[in-house]
């Protein structure tokens, strides 16, 4: 009988077929055996432009061209390899030493193999998402070489080994084949192949088989800037050798729940997954939403926070109700908790320390103190974290975890490094440099969190340069909101029209590009922006019909004729999401040349734009609305200012003047019906910094000043808005990108709405936005005009966060915009510097059968991707932008001290935040700062007062008016500029 | 089906196969011992995409191939009791519930599905389901099968074995359904278990790293109190007063009875000799006890036959009285010499015991066929 196996060992084409068997989990439990053919073949190259063999048979694309060779034929050498080397990391090296790969000095011509990428993308992501950015990357030239697909370099598991020796030996082969491989082309400097890898084990191996091979740590020391590369390589290499010299270790931390039994424990409902969240006052306390209950659990303290990091997707464990506590109203902070710590002593101190037990104390007592048992909130406890949301963070060395030794000389030393953000714990880190690290931004990431350590461990990253300059500031801030700022590759670049500054409108109608293009050229149109803008996305115009309505029309810049889906700066754009407005700078969503010059809607020259146009009643009633392409050209570009003054002069009489008022007598209209409808108008406070022109040193602070120049054009966007929402989601309704703002929960106003009661004896009905809008404009304090803007700030805060949807993804009544009170909103009237705008012109030009409809913009699961990045960016956008203007401030200030008027927003037991409306900067004012020696204090939590005695008598109560002195100061632990307010 | 198969002899050579087989020593058609089984080929792991399969091919020309499939099924709770407090309970009992396997591991006979296939007959042929059932029953017959499916108390594993006759049905198939299911378990493997106690189950992903369902091997597997291997199912048949293992179609048609007898091999040994078997192990293999699980009759072909005529009786031959009253005939008339009659009435309690007895003796038939297995290659 012949055997019905497949034979692996016969046939002409036998060793031509190898299989991979392994065994699948699926998310719904079932566990299946797959099996799948491997096929090898001879034709993948090896990519070095020495080799001339693998030229014959490389693969062309579908252009018939070969694909061109990355790896270099004269690659750079080392102190060991001088007639220079191609690098092979293992899994491991790139895991741990990720950052060093990155590196620009250092690290070029390296083969990445199949085998390692596919074990990273198992272990780690991000580190993966890193790795393929370097292979797409010219300069770095990594080579994806397929190790598993070719005949010489394939290995087949042997009986008993293991997976990750199979995986070593497979790296190792592929390392000997490509020695023998480059040896081959007679060459006359042939580089070494070296293997790259932290394992002992495959080292020796390695060696033994007469290959080059290198630990990390050696291989960095050939490098002419190994002493400062060697931070880079992270210190749980070292750690391995360590270990067994401490066996005096204790674990400081619960073990984590196994990852079956945390997802056991979430199917059950015993064990809740969510998004940990530490609290910005109080480092030892943490929240967590899940979806089982309305309100978010609280983790306490550092043995039930258990090393999880803000960010990190958690698993928690409700604990019994007699551990429930209340929100702490004590500020906590880390740094003046935990000062004086030695970072080497490791281990030896209790591991809750005697002052951080002491913060925890008055807590306990103040609950217990009180008969508000309703008050306690639930707790949990952190038992798994399912995935780290580490990233790189910005911070500074603590200068006084650094012993005196570690000031000179190069020995490796342990000190802390405080993160800017205050909710990301202090990390250990271990460098040779900390002489010259000190007083300098850097960026640091975490590897790991033993239970036997306090603190997370990580390793040095790069300088950004010395505290308080421009430069390093910045870019910390850009760093820390994870804005890309860096310039924009050759890929985006090259989608360019290829005319650049010179492109123009095609002078004749029959051109392609004025297909389907109405011409409004003739229209009076004009910009009015702030001053300085570059980029105009927007431009209005309105004349009166002939049967006495009024035509508006709203221009946009038509951005999506320049950036067409699926292209390179296509894809930028989405991931960028939107432009960053700093103080100073603009880190822009497109290439300048598309964003200030040929889409931008600059006064005197044609441009295509896309239109809404309106037919409406002198009463601002709409009668029909027209989308369209269009060309048009705009009169002038007005600045607020300059549109107000040209309103309000009686003197000017012109056609195009008299348009303005028109819109703007419209707007004031719309404007009445949006707040009949229940908008609300909210704030926050916005101020300006003023620089100096030349040196844009800051100057000045200034608060925005409202014009009614800024509410014509915000009535008329919010219009194209929603006119543009609602035939997308006609055309498109499940794919139609949309803009929600959901009603708030109620329990998120009750602490203001009780505060209100209590102070001021005020009402806040929170039913409707409606009612919500009517309650806040009774707030009013006639001794203070401030107050009803300070509930306004307040209020705001209390709100749900906008975002972006995907309409498939929501019911039709969740797509309401609570605070505009619109039924169904989009974004569309800035493309330029918002990418979701992008797409809802491509989806509005589809949807007035412009173009066809491509599928990124129809395919429901790329929209929600995008939606869902685009939502991250614009927080972090907006963010920063904030953080930018606080840290100007603060430079404004510096080296003056005036005095202003501040309003008390939140009081602790140990301190309370002001908030100066002159700056829009809230400090909090700790009870230490009032006196030299710490006044004795009563808080009232019921009637939100503070007391103090002794050292310095004062009352301060929420909302009451406190004249502040306002300096800057630095502070020394970390390393921030900021606003320091004392009480006058 | 397949054992009221048409058989194409003549009356005459039914009662010439009889006279041949009742002789002592009796006298095959193709000249094996009693007790001979025919040659067969086989191997396993034919379907990579099976947890595991064999095949295996009778000299006669029958062939049969099964594949086993193993999935992970949540367990029905009798009582009633939630999933959730169910795993609590369990994560704090953990430690006992491991080592007290009798109690706690107890299996369902739903836990293995079998489909039989035979070409040519429908799935819900009667001869089909019975071969099905026969299998399964022996399967589960030592109560400790669906044990081994057990994962935890929430989890069990699901088999399913689909058994196939892949070429036509030229004798009675069940020996070589039931060697052929026997060998596919032997190199079944499911994927290692890696979570703890009660909890969701996860495993190893690394397929080489997956146990085999019935552990090879070590003498440590020995010691368990379950079987080693999986039960076969082995057709005997008596003539007279012999008894004839593994009988072809020709032979089946003339057998007086003819029993499936499941065997397994009997490792419920006394824990007090377990000891002893562990240092036996490592000198001398041990010797292999069988233990009988079931035993059906099946009904022989050879009861359908028509008989033969004597000679007497037959009217060619002058005889007149038998036209009158042929039923009498029948019924009635001797035994006579040469002449085929079809065999009727039970079995002989002395040949059963003989039979069952020949089955499980040391180095009988049954020994045999284990050995010859246990060469097989389980790749």
């Amino acid at each position: 009988m012949a055997s019905l196996k497949r034979s692996f060992d016969r046939g002409p084409f036998a060793a031509n077929i190898s299989s991979k068997v392994y065994v699948r989990s699926t998310k719904s439990g079932k566990v299946q055996k797959i099996v799948r053919e491997v096929y090898l073949r001879q034709d993948i190259p090896c990519s070095s432009r020495l080799c001339h063999v693998c030229l014959n048979t490389v693969p062309k694309d579908a252009a018939g061209q070969a694909i061109p060779f990355v790896l270099s034929d004269a690659p750079a050498g080392t102190s060991v390899f001088p007639q220079g080397h191609y690098l092979v990391p293992d899994t491991n090296a790139l895991l741990s030493a990720m950052d060093l790969f990155e590196q620009s000095s250092a690290f070029y011509d390296v083969i990445i193999l199949q085998i390692v990428l596919e074990e990273l993308r198992n272990r780690s992501l991000p580190l993966y998402n890193r790795l393929i950015g370097l292979t797409k990357s010219e300069d770095k030239r990594f080579y994806v070489f397929f190790n598993e697909f070719r005949l010489e370099t394939h290995v087949a598991r042997l009986d008993g080994e293991s997976v990750n020796d199979r995986n070593d030996r497979a790296v190792r082969k592929a390392v000997a084949w490509y020695a023998q491989h480059l040896a081959r082309t007679k060459a006359r400097k042939v580089p070494a192949v070296v293997m790259l890898s932290n394992d002992r084990d495959n080292l020796r191996k390695a060696r033994d088989e007469g290959l080059h091979a290198c630990s990390l740590t050696e291989y960095v020391k050939q490098l002419k800037d190994g002493d400062r590369l060697l931070d880079l390589i992270p210190e749980t290499e070292d750690r391995d050798t360590a270990k067994g010299k401490r066996p005096g270790e204790q674990n400081l931390y619960p073990e984590y729940f196994t990852m079956s039994k945390m997802m056991t424990g979430i199917k059950s409902g015993l064990l809740h997954q969510g998004i940990f969240n530490v609290s910005p006052y109080n480092y030892l306390e943490g929240s967590i939403r899940v979806p089982a209950f309305p309100k978010a659990l609280l983790v306490l303290g550092r043995e039930n926070i258990n090393r999880a990091v803000d960010g990190d997707l958690v698993v928690v464990e409700v604990l019994p109700k007699d551990q429930w506590k209340e929100p702490s109203s004590q500020v906590i902070e880390e740094e003046a908790v935990t000062k004086n710590e030695n970072p080497d002593a490791e281990g030896n101190e209790d591991f809750v320390s005697e002052k951080e037990r002491k913060a925890l104390q008055e807590d306990v007592k103040r609950t217990q103190s009180k008969t508000t048992e309703g008050h306690a909130q639930p707790t949990a406890k952190v038992v798994g974290v399912v995935k780290r949301n580490w990233r790189q963070y910005v911070g500074h060395i603590d200068q006084s975890s650094v012993s005196q030794s570690g000031q000179q000389g190069r020995k490796q030393d342990s000190v802390f490094v405080i993160p800017m953000d205050k909710k990301i714990p202090k990390i250990r880190l271990r460098t040779r440099q900390v002489a010259e690290l000190l007083g300098k931004r850097i960026l640091v990431t975490i590897d790991a969190w033993d239970r036997g350590s306090r603190h997370p461990s990580g390793h040095f990253v790069r300088s950004l340069g010395e505290l308080e300059t421009k430069a390093a500031e910045t870019e910390a801030l850009l760093l820390e909101y994870d804005v890309q700022y860096r310039p924009f590759p050759k890929t985006v670049l090259d989608c360019l029209p290829k005319e650049g500054h010179d492109w123009k409108v095609p002078a004749s109608i029959e051109d392609a590009g004025w297909k389907d293009r109405e011409d409004l050229r003739d229209l009076l149109i004009c910009s009015i922006d702030p001053i300085g803008c570059q980029d105009i996305d927007d431009a209005l115009h309105s004349r009166p019909l002939p049967n006495g309505n009024i035509e508006v029309g709203v221009h946009i810049a038509d951005v999506s004729h320049f950036v067409k889906p699926n292209n390179a700066m296509d894809n930028e754009a989405s991931i960028r999401g939107t432009t960053v407005y700093l103080v100073d700078k603009r880190i822009d969503m497109l290439p300048m040349l598309l964003g200030t010059d040929l889409c931008s809607l600059k006064p005197y020259v044609e441009r295509y734009a896309f239109s809404v146009l309106w037919e409406m009643t002198p009463d601002a009633d709409i009668v029909g609305a027209r989308f369209t392409k269009s060309v048009i050209k705009s009169r002038e570009a007005f600045s607020y200012e300059q549109a107000q003054l040209r309103v309000d002069d009686g003197s000017q009489q012109d056609d195009l003047t008299g348009s303005i008022r028109i819109l703007l007598a419209l707007s004031r209209k719309l404007r009445q019906k949006r707040m009949d409808a229940g908008a609300l108008s909210l704030s926050s406070p916005e101020v300006k910094v003023q620089m100096e022109s030349e040196t844009s040193d800051p100057i000045d602070v200034k608060t925005k000043e409202h014009l009614d120049t800024m509410s014509l054009v915000e009535e008329f966007m919010l219009l194209a808005n929603t006119s543009v929402a609602a035939k997308i989601y006609d055309a498109f309704p499940q794919t139609a990108i949309l803009r929600r703002h959901a009603a708030p929960p109620k329990t998120n106003f009750d602490e203001l709405s009780n505060q209100l009661k209590v102070k001021k004896g005020l009402e806040l009905s929170v039913e409707s936005s409606k009612a919500l809008a009517d309650s806040l404009d009774a707030c009013v304090d006639n001794s203070d005009p401030f107050f009803n803007t300070l509930v306004r700030i307040m209020a705001t805060r209390c709100m749900m966060s906008a975002e972006y949807f995907c309409s498939g993804t929501q019911a039709y009544p969740e797509f309401r915009h609570y605070g505009l009170a619109s039924e169904i909103y989009t974004h569309f009237t800035s493309p330029i510097r918002r990418y979701a705008d992008l797409v809802a012109h491509r989806q509005l030009a589809a949807a007035i059968d412009y173009e066809a409809v491509h599928p990124s913009v129809r395919s429901g699961g790329r929209l929600e991707a995008v939606c869902k990045n685009i939502n991250v960016r614009h927080r972090n956008a907006q963010l920063a932008g904030r953080a930018s203007i606080a840290y100007y401030v603060g430079q404004a200030l510096r080296g003056k001290a005036t005095e202003e008027d501040g309003f008390v927003m939140k009081i602790f037991s140990n301190g309370f935040v002001v908030l100066v409306p002159r700056f829009g900067i809230e400090s909090l004012i700790r009870l230490r700062d009032l006196a030299d020696t710490e006044p004795q204090a009563t808080y009232d939590a019921e009637s939100y007062t503070l007391k103090t005695t002794g050292s310095r008598e004062v009352t301060v109560e929420l909302f009451q008016k406190v004249r502040v002195r306002v300096t800057d100061q630095k502070d020394e632990t970390t390393g921030k500029r900021g606003v320091k307010m004392e009480l006058v | 089906m397949a054992s009221t198969q048409h058989v194409l002899l003549s009356p005459a050579e039914l009662a010439y196969l009889h006279a041949a087989l009742s002789l002592t020593p009796p006298i095959r058609p193709d000249g094996r011992a009693p007790a001979q089984f025919r040659p067969l080929i086989a191997e396993t792991g034919i379907l990579p995409g099976t947890n595991g399969s064999a095949r295996i091919c009778f000299a006669d020309g029958t062939e049969a191939i099964v594949g086993v499939k193993a999935e992970v099924e949540r367990t029905r709770l009798a009582d009633g009791a939630t999933a959730g407090t169910e795993w609590e309970e369990g994560g704090s009992a953990r430690g006992e519930g491991e080592d007290d396997d009798g109690g706690d591991k107890a299996g369902d006979s739903d836990w293995v599905g079998l489909t039989v296939e035979i070409p040519g007959y429908r799935d819900d042929d009667a001869g089909t389901a019975f071969l099905g059932a026969m299998l399964s029953e022996a399967l589960l017959a030592d109560g400790a099968f669906a044990r081994r499916l057990w994962i935890n108390r929430r989890f069990h594993w699901k088999l399913y074995l689909d058994i196939l006759l892949i070429s036509p049905p030229l004798s009675y198939p069940l020996p070589l359904l039931s060697l052929t299911t026997h060998l596919a378990l032997l190199a079944t493997r499911l994927p290692l278990l890696k979570s703890e106690g009660d909890e969701d189950p996860f495993f190893d992903d690394d397929w080489a790293a997956a146990r085999h369902l019935y552990p090879r091997g070590s003498g440590s597997s020995r010691t368990t109190k379950e079987s080693a291997r999986p039960p076969v199912t082995l057709l005997v048949m008596a003539v007279g007063n012999n008894i004839i293992f593994d009988p072809a179609k020709e032979e089946l048609a003339v057998a007086d009875v003819a029993l499936a007898v499941s065997v397994a091999e009997d490792t419920a040994v006394a824990t007090s000799t377990a000891a002893t078997m562990d240092l036996d192990d490592a000198a001398v293999p041990a010797a292999r006890s069988l233990r009988l699980l079931s035993i059906r009759t099946i009904d022989p072909p050879s009861r359908l036959t028509p008989p033969g005529v004597p000679n007497a009786a037959n009217s060619a031959y002058g005889a007149t009285t038998a036209q009158n009253q042929p039923e009498a005939r029948t019924a009635e008339a001797e035994a006579v010499e040469g002449v085929w009659r079809a065999p009727r009435g039970g079995a002989k309690p002395l040949v059963m015991a003989a039979l069952v007895q020949k089955v499980l003796e040391k180095g009988g038939v049954a020994d045999e066929v284990l050995d010859a297995l246990d060469a097989v290659d389980l790749g």
